[in-house]
C-alpha cells in the first residue's frame, strides 16, 4: 500500500523540491499540499494522510501549532516538523508539541527520506542537533534542557495562539474573525485575555513575544557589510 | 541555443525545486548548482552560463558579495544575475540591483514570477517583483 504524504510550506518552490525528491521514492505519494497551516490541518483531516510534513515558519498558523493541532485531532498523526532553526527552544517545543520527526530544511535533500522511512517504521527521527540536546538533557538529568528554557510564561489556549500569530502577522480583529469564524467581539476578547494574561500592552509587545516564542519567525534584512541575522 | 542557468542555493531542496520549475521549459538548460557565493564564482568559470540565478542568504559568502565580484570581475560577457530570495523588502531589493543584479524575485513568489523573470533577464531586461507590489519589466 502506498504511503500518503501531506506537504506543508508557504514556499511552492520549497514544496516542488520536496515533491521531486519524496516521489522518486517508490510506493511513495505526495496526497496533498498546504501553504499554510490552517489548510495543513483541513486537509490533514480530509485526506488522513500516513506522513504530514510542516514547515515551522507558515503564516496564519505555524508548524509548531499545526502539529498541535493535527495530534489534539488524531494522536495517530505522524508529523514531521521542517525547520530553518535547530535553537534548543525550537527542538522543546517541536518535541513538546509531539513531533516524531524533526529536519533541517537545509538537509532536507539527506534526511528526509530517512525520517519519513523512520516513522513508517513507528521510530523517531531527529536531526544529529537534537540528539545531542536529549542525550545531554540525560546526561544532566534534565538540567541541559531546562537550562536554556525560557521563563516561565502563562499558558495561551490553542485558540489564543491562533490569535496571537494573526494579530502579531498585522491582521486587524476584524480580519481574524474572518479568518477563524468568530465575531469581532469574540477576538476582542480573546485579544484583550491574550495581553492581560501575558503583561502586554501594545500590539508591538504582541509582536515581540510572538517572535520570541517561535510564534512567527522573522527574517532581518541583511545590510551591506552585515551579517544576516533569522531571528527565530 | 540553450539558455544556460547556474542556480545558487544553499538549500538542496530549493535547488530542487528551482530546477524542477525551470527544466520544464524548452530553451533553457540548468547547467549547474552551486551552494554558496565561493562556490558559484568558481561555476561560473567552468560552466559559463547566461544567467545565476542567486539566493542572499547562503554561508561562507552571501549573494550580494558574489553578484558585486561577478560585476568587479567583469565576468562573463553578456551574464545576468537574478535573485531570488526570500527578503520581500524594496531596501533589499534595491541593495541586489545597486550590486548589479538585472532581477529579483521573492521566493514565496518565485513560483509564480520565475519564468517570467528569466525570461526578461534573458533578453537582458530588468525585472523586480515584491510579494506585495506587482512586477516591472523594462
Amino acid at each position: 500500500m502506498k504511503v500518503r504524504i501531506l506537504l506543508a510550506d508557504d514556499h511552492e518552490i520549497v514544496r516542488r523540491g520536496l515533491c521531486a525528491l519524496l516521489q522518486k521514492h517508490e510506493g511513495w505519494e505526495i496526497c496533498g499540499e498546504a501553504s499554510d497551516g490552517r489548510e495543513a490541518v483541513e486537509m490533514a483531516k480530509q485526506l488522513k494522510p500516513d506522513v504530514v510534513i510542516v514547515d515551522i515558519g507558515m503564516p496564519y498558523l505555524n508548524g509548531l501549532d499545526t502539529t498541535r493541532q493535527l495530534l489534539q485531532h488524531d494522536p495517530n498523526f505522524k508529523v514531521i516538523v521542517l525547520t530553518i532553526t535547530d535553537s534548543d527552544q525550537v527542538i522543546r517545543e517541536a518535541l513538546d508539541a509531539g513531533a516524531r520527526g524533526f529536519v533541517l530544511k537545509s538537509d532536507a535533500a539527506r534526511d528526509l527520506v530517512a525520517a519519513v522511512e523512520a516513522l513508517q517504521s513507528k521510530r523517531m527521527f531527529f536531526t544529529p542537533r537534537v540528539n545531542d540536546l536529549v542525550l545531554a538533557g540525560f546526561l544532566e538529568k534534565g538540567h541541559a534542557i531546562s537550562r536554556n528554557a525560557p521563563p516561565d510564561l502563562p499558558t495561551l489556549t490553542a485558540r489564543e495562539r491562533e490569535v496571537t500569530q494573526l494579530l502579531a502577522e498585522g491582521k486587524s480583529s476584524k480580519e481574524v474573525a474572518v479568518l477563524l469564524n468568530l465575531s469581532t467581539k469574540t477576538v476582542e476578547t480573546h485579544r484583550s485575555n491574550i495581553m492581560r494574561k501575558l503583561s502586554l500592552h501594545s500590539i508591538r509587545d504582541l509582536v515581540v513575544y510572538a517572535i520570541k516564542n517561535n510564534i512567527i519567525q522573522i527574517q532581518m534584512p541583511q545590510l551591506r557589510g552585515t551579517q544576516e541575522t533569522t531571528v527565530a | 541555443m540553450a539558455v544556460r542557468i547556474l542556480l545558487v542555493d544553499d538549500h538542496p531542496i530549493v535547488r530542487q525545486g528551482l530546477r524542477t520549475l525551470l527544466e520544464g521549459r524548452s530553451g533553457w538548460e540548468v547547467v549547474g548548482e552551486a551552494s554558496d557565493g565561493i562556490e558559484a564564482l568558481d561555476k561560473i568559470e567552468t560552466l559559463h552560463p547566461d544567467i545565476v540565478v542567486l539566493d542572499v542568504t547562503m554561508p561562507r559568502m552571501n549573494g550580494l558579495e558574489a553578484c558585486r565580484l561577478i560585476q568587479k570581475r567583469q565576468m562573463g560577457a553578456g551574464l545576468e544575475v537574478l535573485f531570488v530570495t526570500q527578503h520581500d523588502s524594496p531596501q533589499m531589493m534595491r541593495e541586489a540591483l545597486d550590486a548589479g543584479a538585472r532581477g529579483y524575485v521573492v521566493k514565496s513568489n518565485a513560483a509564480r514570477d520565475l519564468l517570467e523573470a528569466v525570461e526578461a533577464v534573458s533578453q537582458h531586461r530588468v525585472f523586480t517583483a515584491l510579494a506585495q507590489i506587482p512586477h516591472a519589466a523594462c
